[in-house]
């Protein structure tokens, strides 16, 4: 057989694999969504022996091992303590598609969250030269009819102007 | 306090994107499945092994291969094999089907792919199958739609 010549058109396949998923929240993390779907509202639990917050809540106290059962509102107004600036985006893995960077993640000590507790949520600021440690935020939740039950029923935490 | 009644179902989508690019080798290889309806390995030049799908260099001892395209099949002998009885979202095609691996005529490695036909029940090491070829080709692996008993 005479040599065979390399192929000139090159085969490329794009194809986006989607595995349908179905799972429950449970007690604890449903209140929790629901509260964010229902009444626009962070709900914290507080741990009977320790006293710190957990956001989102769970079960029991990752410290004490304890039953947590106490519900508080938090926030929704808060206090940035670290963040991420991301370059790099991963795909999301509802759509697979990955997003516009950069952006920034944030840990927003909640207003009223015990023990240094923060929470974890995406920052919408385009500007990362004005993020720094210590500034005031706000959860900004999606409007009414287009909340889900979802940790996406906060779109996100925004600079409120003006505040130190 | 939370209660049982505020447990709900949610409903999910794990996407995971997925780019292949199949290189000059590979390209080569799937063209000839779309255009030739033929099955291409390659040859190593000193030790004669066949390579199905074929590689542009030796596994051990990085020698090209790419200088001795050599036919195969499109029968070969399965080597091994699975049965699929279950039906999940994820399968690419209704159940029942096999996944074999298959050593065509020639070769001296074993590729992976579909068997259907006749009852998946008497498959077994050493089964004769052929490769039939989809009425639509697309350089793709499927392009070879399933191997069929013989």
């Amino acid at each position: 057989m005479p040599p065979k010549p390399l192929s000139e058109e090159l085969i490329h396949r794009e194809h986006m694999a989607r595995f349908p998923q179905r799972w429950s929240t449970g007690p604890v993390m449903g209140k929790f969504l629901k509260a964010l779907r229902d009444e626009k509202r962070i709900m914290a639990n507080v741990c009977p022996r320790c006293g710190r917050s957990q956001v989102p809540p769970r079960e029991v106290c990752a410290v004490c091992r304890v039953a947590a059962t106490q519900f508080e509102e938090v926030g929704p107004a808060g206090t940035l303590r670290n963040f991420d600036v991301v370059y790099y985006a991963s795909p999301d893995p509802v759509t697979g598609q990955s997003r516009e960077v950069p952006y920034a993640t944030a840990y927003v000590e909640l207003d009223g969250a015990k023990g240094g507790a923060t929470f974890w949520h995406e920052l919408h600021e385009t500007d990362m030269t004005k993020l720094r440690r210590g500034l005031r935020v706000r959860a900004v939740f999606e409007e009414d009819g287009k909340r889900t039950g979802a940790i996406t029923d906060i779109k996100y935490f925004e600079i409120i102007e003006g505040e130190a | 306090m939370a209660a049982e009644s505020d447990a709900f179902v949610v409903e999910g989508t794990f996407a995971l994107p997925y780019n292949y690019f199949a290189g000059r080798v590979g390209s080569t290889w799937l063209v000839a499945l779309r255009d030739e309806q033929k099955i291409y390995g390659v040859r190593h030049p000193q030790t004669g092994k066949v390579f199905v799908p074929p590689r542009q260099v030796d596994e051990k001892d990085f020698t090209d291969l790419t200088g001795d395209w050599v036919e195969v099949g499109p029968e070969g002998r399965v080597t091994g094999f699975t049965v699929i009885r279950y039906r999940e979202p994820y399968q690419p095609l209704p159940v029942p089907f096999g996944l074999a691996l298959i050593q065509l005529d020639g070769a001296d490695t074993s590729i992976v792919h579909v068997v259907r036909g006749e009852d998946l029940g008497q498959l077994s090491v050493g089964r004769r199958v052929r490769a039939v070829f989809a009425r639509e080709r697309k350089a793709t692996i499927l392009d070879i739609a399933h191997f069929a008993p013989v």
